[in-house]
């Protein structure tokens, strides 16, 4: 058997639970439906720190959206609990901000309002926000088409929009649910290499939803594996590149045997399950 | 063709797109007319049955201040009906949105209300509210309101799911999320609801007229009915359908004023 490689985190069962910025603890979601219960989520438990950028990946109908909704206070879980800075999570909260699979833009305003949408509905005011909105825009190489409708974009300019439109309050937390789950493979590695920039810029948490394990790996500071239903976190990978990502990275045999282990951990789960 | 093109400096897809929207209706529009025309001069067809389109514009000129006199009436009711109708429409279209309890006891009503034949629900309204423009005015605004009702309440419905979970997301209140998202989303809505009912408006003001009046087209039409004067009728009916248009257009000039404006 192979010694441990060193970027793979035993989980810290520790009494210090709690003190990371974000802990879910022993989260459970299950619904109810006419077909009976669905158990989307079993036993989550596992503490994000700030600054890290953790991506959470997983075959499909594992339960990835559901986690990153309780966690962004849109459900409510029927287990377990979920805490922030130490208090329990109960609603959506404004110093967090969403991005979704898809761009969920508001068709009628222009890339700048729609950017600015969640400092008009937060009624905060828009004129201190210009500025950053305008740097955001720059950053994602979109002020240029600032006054476009989302109509006129290609599908990964609104994307990268929608990700403006989730920094431009200044979140502590980015939650992004497959944002490039809808665009074609060259445009999503240009969008990772956009993300990676970014990333350099902003240092944020973000809690980062994929399929891609390769996309997790290259954006990550941090990766959890989650298997097929019932769900559990099988991995838990520091990932040990610096910072600024390039996109040489992956190029690396490490990249490659970081991607190659987490591909067998899902696959290993899912025989594991299918053969019991 | 080609050579009468060029000479002109126009485009072959311009005068295609061209002739498509306006040429070839106007075209078909102008061929029936000529037909009619000589139809009525080769079976030399009785006036009263059916005046020739040269008869009918004349008696438009001759009768033009009749005709305008009667036009206000009939213009400034149904006008004013399709207003009112477009602000209680609107109205309650957004409390339908907005509340459960509202929604669940009155929606079924207005879709039932929808069914019945409203034309003949006029003369309760002359028997409610008299002779006067008051019975028009409501009959128009009863009638021109329901498709202003059921077209908004579709547009505020049909906002889409992840739009209300990202306003959720942002913590917006109800009122934001029906200010900002679910109002501009309804707006073609609301619009095609409303070029419906400016005909519904006029024909609500008519029948009325038709009823009981000393005054509009819809008594000209009446009296020109009386006389056996099949030139005025459709002299009336010219002015009417004119004035249709223009209340159409106007209304899809308001409807793309605001939609440059506010977007959608
Ligand atoms: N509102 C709901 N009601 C009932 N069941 C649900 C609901 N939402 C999700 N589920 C079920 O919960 C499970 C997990 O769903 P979830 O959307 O979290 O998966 P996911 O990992 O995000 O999948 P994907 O990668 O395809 O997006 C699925 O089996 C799904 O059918
Ligand atoms: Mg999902």
């Amino acid at each position: 058997m192979n010694p441990q490689p060193e970027w793979l985190q035993t989980r810290s069962t520790a009494d210090d639970r709690g003190a990371s910025y974000l802990s879910i603890q022993d989260v459970n979601k299950t619904y109810r439906t006419r077909n009976g219960d669905v158990h989307a989520v079993e036993h989550a438990d596992f503490d994000i720190d700030e600054g890290d950028f953790v991506s959470l990946v997983g075959p499909s109908g594992c339960g990835k959206s559901t986690l990153m909704s309780m966690i962004g206070g849109l459900e409510t879980p029927t287990g377990g609990r979920i805490l922030v800075g130490g208090a329990p999570i109960t609603a959506p909260r404004r110093d967090f901000g969403y991005v979704f699979q898809d761009p969920t833009l508001l068709p009628w305003k222009s890339v700048l309002d729609n950017v600015l949408f969640p400092i008009r509905t937060q009624k905060r005011v828009v004129a201190d926000y210009l500025a950053e909105a305008e740097r955001l825009l720059r950053l994602t190489g979109l002020w240029d088409f600032r006054d476009k409708r989302p109509a006129e974009l290609s599908g990964g300019m609104r994307q990268r929009v929608a990700i403006c439109r989730g920094l431009i309050n200044d979140p502590r937390l980015l939650m992004m649910d497959e944002p490039f789950s809808a665009l074609d493979a060259i445009t999503r590695d240009d969008m990772n290499l956009a993300l990676a920039k970014l990333w350099d810029e902003v240092h944020k948490t973000a809690i980062f939803i994929t399929h891609s394990i390769r996309e997790a790996v290259f954006l990550s500071d941090r990766v959890l594996v989650m298997t097929a239903r019932p769900s559990r976190i099988v991995a838990d990978i520091r990932i040990p590149f610096a910072r600024p990502r390039i996109d040489t990275m992956q190029d690396e045999a490490l990249f490659s045997e970081i991607c190659a282990y987490i591909r067998d951990e899902i696959h290993q789960a899912h025989d594991k399950h299918v053969s019991r | 063709m080609k050579l009468i093109h060029r000479l002109l400096g126009i485009e072959a897809q311009d005068i295609d797109g061209l002739s498509r929207q306006i040429l070839m209706p106007v075209g078909f529009a102008l061929a029936v007319l000529l037909l009619w025309e000589g139809v009525t001069h080769v079976f030399s067809i009785k006036e009263v049955l059916l005046p020739a389109p040269s008869a009918i514009w004349s008696r438009l000129q001759e009768s033009l201040p009749v005709l305008l006199q009667h036009a206000w009436p009939t213009a400034w009711e149904s006008v004013a009906g399709f207003l009112i109708a477009s602000v209680l429409g609107i109205g309650l279209a957004a409390l339908l949105s907005a509340s459960h309890t509202m929604r669940s006891m009155l929606y079924p009503n207005v879709v039932l209300f929808q069914l019945i034949p409203k034309i003949a629900l006029a003369p309760l309204f002359i028997v409610w509210l008299g002779i006067g423009f008051e019975s028009r005015l409501a009959f128009s605004v009863f009638i021109s309101f329901f498709p202003i009702v059921v077209a908004t309440l579709a547009g505020l419905d049909n906002v889409d799911k992840s739009l209300l979970r990202l306003c959720r997301a942002l913590t917006a209140s109800n009122w934001q999320v029906f200010a900002s998202v679910r109002l501009p989303h309804a707006l073609p809505y609301v619009f095609s609801g409303m070029k419906i009912a400016t005909t519904f408006a006029i024909i609500g003001v008519i029948v009325g007229e038709f009823i009981t009046s000393q005054a509009g087209l819809g008594y000209l039409i009446l009296f020109a009915s009386s006389q056996a004067d099949t030139a005025l009728i459709l002299a009336t009916i010219t002015v009417l359908c004119v004035f249709g248009l223009v209340f159409y257009g106007l209304v899809a000039l308001a409807e793309r004023w605001t939609r440059t404006r506010f977007g959608a």
